[in-house]
């Protein structure tokens, strides 16, 4: 199982090619065992031919002599037909006579007159044709009764040296395997060259698709389009459709991300508008007074005094808002000031809606420096307005930001005593595949939370508060995770 | 020879007077076609006769055609010659390393470890002609001696109807032992060395009078016998005659007595009574 998930995982480019080479294998050993079975039988039926024109040559010009069992006219004849049957190259040639007994043979010193047949002579039972093949030890074997008027006489047994049939054989092999090896291989070529074209635009595809989820997703250029109207154009057609949706819809997101913050700001506006506008009357005041009655040292110094406190009032708030929108300060790192801001920047809304904010502060912290300010400062922005929002008029707001040594984790709270969150601020929070932007039409402000929290590395926590409204916990690591590990 | 043209020979052979039939048994190089060659020119030359050279497979038929009147000479064994010493005259007889002798060699392969004839029991062994003396009567008669046939000592025994192919047949080791001609021997040690170096000779045997010329005794004092007789007994005087000597490697002929042949018939007596 194993290994057929591994030759799975390999690329189409190469089981292709190497499926056709298989096959070019299998089909050329059928092949090749088909050509040399074929050619066995036809060295058979070519060695059986010649060897028998061989022994009936031979018997014609043995009969008298073996008739006479006369060893010497028998060995002549085999010593002078020695050189005119070369082409055949019989090793050896033994006549036996009527008793079974050797007469002469070619070579009388391996097998004298009178002996026995050797056994390897007497065990081989030639075959129809008089012909038995040894192909291992590389003889053929033939045998040849010698009649006289109706009665067996005697009889010629024959080796041959069949090197020359072997080597036919062996050259016939190698030509088949050599030519088999080359034709596999240009198969397999060809096979990966086609693979490798046919597959190409599924590969241009997947990388594609690869840089989307890393970067931006491009649609496919033109010049990669394969060069034929296919399925293959079709599916890259359907691609560039596909990304130029979700380009117009993280567009769309954007813009309004864009809008939310703009209203917020809006609304943030008009409550510090309010809550300049407020001390603005006392001040105006002061100033009268100061015009009136300002050579009156103690009343001066009171007018003064009060001015100074309205104007510090005035100038934190604004300093905060500059600070939340200042584009070419949001690459910086979050402080505990960001946090304060906050503070500051919800003040004149929770006032209008004369609602009670319990702000607690961590007394002090390790670095934050791993969080961006602008975007955790949006995103408590973001919370503590929703929680505002939801506690209506004289209602509670409780923010709570502390550090979790544990987890070595920033845990930013809000909670408030409002009828607790929708189902759909639910999912936007804390769903595992929150729906796209696009998707969510009002509550764009968790989504950006939810966003920020995400891009972190961090997570949100929905529960109850001590205040019985919703409690909506942030944790955002302030170190990467391996070092906390270190750190256990 | 094949059959075919040893009856077409004889067949057609005309009996005329200017025609001198002349036969020639395996006892030398039978297969030597340019000494048959030169002996025919060398005989024609000499004699003025038209000379028909007669040719056999085995000595017998060559004595049976000499003793029947039809050939005018031949070269024969001494055995066959001694055996119808009757009905034969001697012509000339050749002369070998100075002597009109020769010997039977008893051959065993090269590399056989034997050491005498005691050795050669229960051998396979090739004889070269029943009507030779060297390549069988020899042998035969040594056997006789102590009591034995060549059946009984021998496991067994085969003719090959030619010294050469007794050296061929021994060196194969096709025979384990063989009779042979000693001058055929010691001859083709010089021309077939390769073949011969095969086998060593385990036994000399006395000396015998060497394979003579004979012609039916009929023909004694003839002026065919006198031209034929002198014609060998000139060889050596003669270029052409010269030249087949030297092939034969003989040294020539020589009018050698009757009794040089006693040795031979004193092996027939032998083997006549103890065979």
């Amino acid at each position: 199982m194993n290994l057929l998930a591994s030759i799975r995982r390999i690329p189409l480019t190469f089981r292709i090619p190497a499926m056709v080479a298989l096959l070019m294998i299998v089909i050329s050993a059928i092949i090749s065992e088909r050509v040399l079975s074929r050619l066995y039988e036809t060295q058979r039926q070519h060695m059986a031919a010649v060897a028998g024109t061989y022994l009936d040559g031979l018997s014609m010009a043995l009969v008298p002599a073996v008739l006479r069992g006369d060893i010497w006219e028998t060995y002549d004849i085999l010593d002078r037909t020695r050189s005119t049957y070369g082409a055949l190259a019989p090793l050896e040639t033994i006549v036996t006579g009527r008793d079974g007994r050797v007469l002469a043979s070619s070579h009388p010193k391996s097998v004298a007159p009178l002996a026995e047949l050797p056994e390897e002579y007497a065990d081989r039972a030639p075959g129809q044709d008089g012909m038995k093949i040894d192909w291992d030890k590389r003889t053929g074997f033939g045998k040849r009764e010698l009649v006289y008027q109706g009665r067996t006489v005697g009889a010629i047994h024959a080796s041959f040296d069949i090197s020359h049939l072997i080597a036919e054989r062996r050259e016939v092999l190698n030509t088949l395997l050599a030519t088999n090896a080359v034709l596999a291989t240009a198969f397999a070529v060809v096979g990966y060259l086609l693979a490798r074209r046919m597959v190409q635009p599924v590969k241009t595809l997947a990388d594609h698709m690869r840089s989307g989820t890393s970067a931006t997703l491009l649609p496919i250029a033109v010049e990669e389009f394969p060069s034929r109207e296919g399925e293959f154009a079709e599916l890259f057609h359907g691609f560039n459709a596909l990304v130029e949706a979700e380009r117009e819809r993280s567009a769309l997101t954007l813009k309004l991300a864009e809008e939310e913050k703009l209203a917020s700001l809006g609304r943030l506006a008009s409550s510090m508008a309010h809550e300049i506008n407020n001390p603005l009357g006392g001040l105006f005041n002061c100033i009268d007074t100061l015009k009136r009655h300002g050579q009156d040292e103690a009343v001066r110094q009171a007018s003064l005094s009060l001015l100074e406190r309205g104007l510090t009032g005035i100038r934190d708030v604004v300093r905060a808002a500059l600070a939340t929108y200042r584009p070419d300060r949001s690459g910086r790192a979050l402080t505990l000031q960001d946090l304060d801001d906050v503070q500051l920047l919800v003040g004149p809304e929770i006032a209008r809606r004369q609602q009670t904010l319990n702000w607690e502060r961590c007394p002090d912290t390790p670095s934050l420096a791993a969080l961006s300010g602008v975007a955790v400062r949006q995103a408590l922005l973001n919370l503590v307005l929703n929680a505002s929002a939801a506690a209506g008029d004289g209602g509670k707001v409780a923010v709570q930001s502390r550090v979790d040594p544990e987890t070595c984790a920033l845990v930013l709270s809000v909670g408030d005593n409002g009828p607790g969150l929708s189902n759909h601020a639910l999912e936007v929070l804390v769903a595992t595949e929150p729906a796209p932007a696009s998707r969510i039409g009002n509550g764009l402000g968790l989504w950006m939370v939810r966003k920020m929290v995400d891009e972190a590395g961090g997570f949100i926590k929905v529960g109850t508060s001590d205040i019985a409204g919703a409690l909506v916990e942030v944790h955002l690591p302030l170190k990467n995770p391996l070092e906390v590990n270190n750190a256990a | 020879m094949l059959p075919l043209q040893a009856a077409w020979a004889f067949n057609e052979v005309p009996a005329n007077s200017g025609t001198l039939r002349f036969g020639l048994t395996p006892v030398f190089l039978s297969n030597d076609l340019e000494v048959l060659d030169e002996l025919k020119m060398y005989l024609s030359n000499a004699t003025g006769y038209d000379v028909q050279l007669v040719t056999q497979r085995t000595y017998q038929e060559v004595t049976a055609l000499l003793v029947a009147g039809n050939l005018e000479a031949a070269w024969i064994c001494g055995y066959p010659y001694r055996k119808f010493q009757d009905e034969l005259a001697l012509v000339a007889t050749p002369e070998w390393r100075g002597k009109p002798l020769y010997q039977s060699y008893l051959i065993v392969g090269a590399n056989r470890g034997a050491t005498s004839f005691e050795d050669c029991r229960g051998d396979i062994h090739a004889f070269s002609d029943p009507d030779s003396n060297s390549g069988y009567l020899v042998t035969k008669a040594y056997l006789a001696e102590r009591g034995l046939s060549e059946d009984a000592f021998f496991r067994k025994t085969f003719f090959t109807y030619g010294h050469r192919n007794v050296i061929r047949a021994v060196a194969s080791g096709l025979a384990n032992s063989g009779s042979v001609d000693g001058y055929v021997w010691e001859v083709m040690k010089t021309i077939e060395p390769e073949l011969v170096s095969q086998t060593r000779v385990l036994v000399k045997s006395e000396w015998y009078g060497f394979p003579p010329i004979a012609a039916p005794a009929r023909l004694t004092g003839t002026p065919l016998f006198e031209r034929v007789r002198s014609a060998f007994l000139q060889m050596a005087s003669d270029t052409l005659g010269r030249s087949l000597l030297n092939r034969l490697q003989l040294d020539g002929f020589v009018d050698a007595p009757p009794s040089t042949f006693d040795g031979i018939a004193a092996n027939i007596e032998l083997v006549r009574r103890l065979g």
